[in-house]
């Protein structure tokens, strides 16, 4: 559904509609711009947390069980700080502190072993086709409740079902940055999975698995399900307005991380995640007047 | 990357050899069971690893 169509559906003129646009600018304005502070100190935090976890299990300060929760704690809190920099959120190309951004996209995701330049690449994919069955790299998701879309997750992970993101890229192929992605994402994956064998067989094997391979499953399971089932169940809508929903989560936005107010990120991805929430709040009577999905929002 | 195109199919066999292997022959040393029919602990893990590796490869799942 075009914005057009969004329009007709809810029956709004053309000069209604453009001053909606303005005055959802003027509110989105205020929120995008200063550094995302919060966010970059979450990715630096969450992956000292991470690798300290090695040493510590290691030298047995910290028991094997604890290592493995703080691990996947870890490894659910990574992608986020990433996925800003994807939106070059921290920095735009050509500016001063373009490093930091391309840094944190690179370091944030190794607790899940995302590549960059693959997260980027599908991600504003998923951006320009959310919910089309074909083009968007995140729609293999789709699942008629929750727990169906945990098992998805897990069923997508086995070796017959083909990587989503690989068959993108090959899609891509003739383009040069699909192919750069193609690359480092495959050089990043061999790593990962040379380092753990070479921990494997240097008598580490218990400690890799609880520290990144079993955490990297289970992460990679919650955030699949809170980013991208839960904002675009049922995935049947497209257009601007209908792609993504707001819901309420019943034990609380933190748990979601941030996702409640996804509809946001979709609307203006150059806002930082932290300040979803008070954008929505201000917005919301704009987005009620648009039709948006805000049928599971509970005030 | 013609070569790692044509290794990539067989990565669940190289994942069950050298990932799997190991792991389970630590998991029994931590648990106290004793490897059967008197191979060691990564004997069996070998065992298991590449058999479960090649079940995954041929089968298409893990579990």
């Amino acid at each position: 559904m075009s914005t057009n169509e969004a329009n007709a559906s809810t029956g709004l003129d053309r000069e209604a509609e453009r001053r909606l646009a303005q005055q959802e600018m003027a509110i989105a304005k205020k929120y995008i711009g200063p550094f995302p502070v919060f966010m970059a100190v979450w990715c630096f935090t969450n992956l000292a947390c991470w690798l300290a976890l090695w040493p510590l299990v290691f030298t047995g300060t910290l028991p094997l069980w604890a290592g493995f929760i703080i691990a996947t704690i870890n490894v659910a809190l990574c992608y986020l700080p990433s996925h800003e920099a994807q939106h070059s959120n921290y920095a735009a190309a050509g500016t001063r502190l373009r490093w930091l951004n391309e840094l944190i996209g690179y370091v944030s995701t190794i607790p899940m072993v995302l590549p960059f330049k693959v997260a980027r690449y599908t991600h504003m994919l998923h951006h320009t086709h959310t919910n089309d069955p074909v083009r968007d790299p995140d729609y293999e998701v789709i699942a008629p409740n929750w727990w169906q879309a945990v098992l998805k997750t897990i069923a997508r992970m086995q070796p017959r079902f083909p990587n989503a993101y690989g068959r993108i890229l090959g899609e891509h192929s003739a383009d040069p940055m699909a192919r750069r992605a193609g690359l480092e994402g495959a050089a990043q994956t061999l790593a990962y999975w040379a380092i753990l064998t070479v921990l494997a067989w240097s008598g580490y094997a218990l400690e890799a698995a609880a520290l990144w391979w079993g955490p990297r499953i289970l992460g990679v399971i919650y955030i699949s399900l809170f980013l991208s089932w839960w904002p675009h169940h049922p995935m049947k809508e497209q257009g601007r307005y209908r792609n993504t929903r707001s819901f309420t989560f019943k034990f609380g936005n933190l748990l979601a991380f941030g996702m409640e107010d996804h509809i946001i990120h979709h609307l203006h991805p150059g806002m930082p995640l932290n300040r979803n929430k008070a954008a929505f709040l201000e917005l919301r009577p704009l987005l009620e007047a648009r039709g948006c999905r805000l049928e599971d929002h509970h005030p | 990357m013609a070569i790692l195109k044509r290794l990539y199919p067989w990565g669940p066999v190289f994942f069950g050899i050298g990932f799997l292997a190991p792991l389970f022959a630590a998991l029994m040393e931590a648990f106290g069971i004793a490897a059967p029919l008197g191979l060691s602990e990564i004997q069996t893990g070998l065992l298991i690893g590449t058999g479960w590796g090649l079940v995954a490869k041929f089968g298409g799942r893990w579990i």
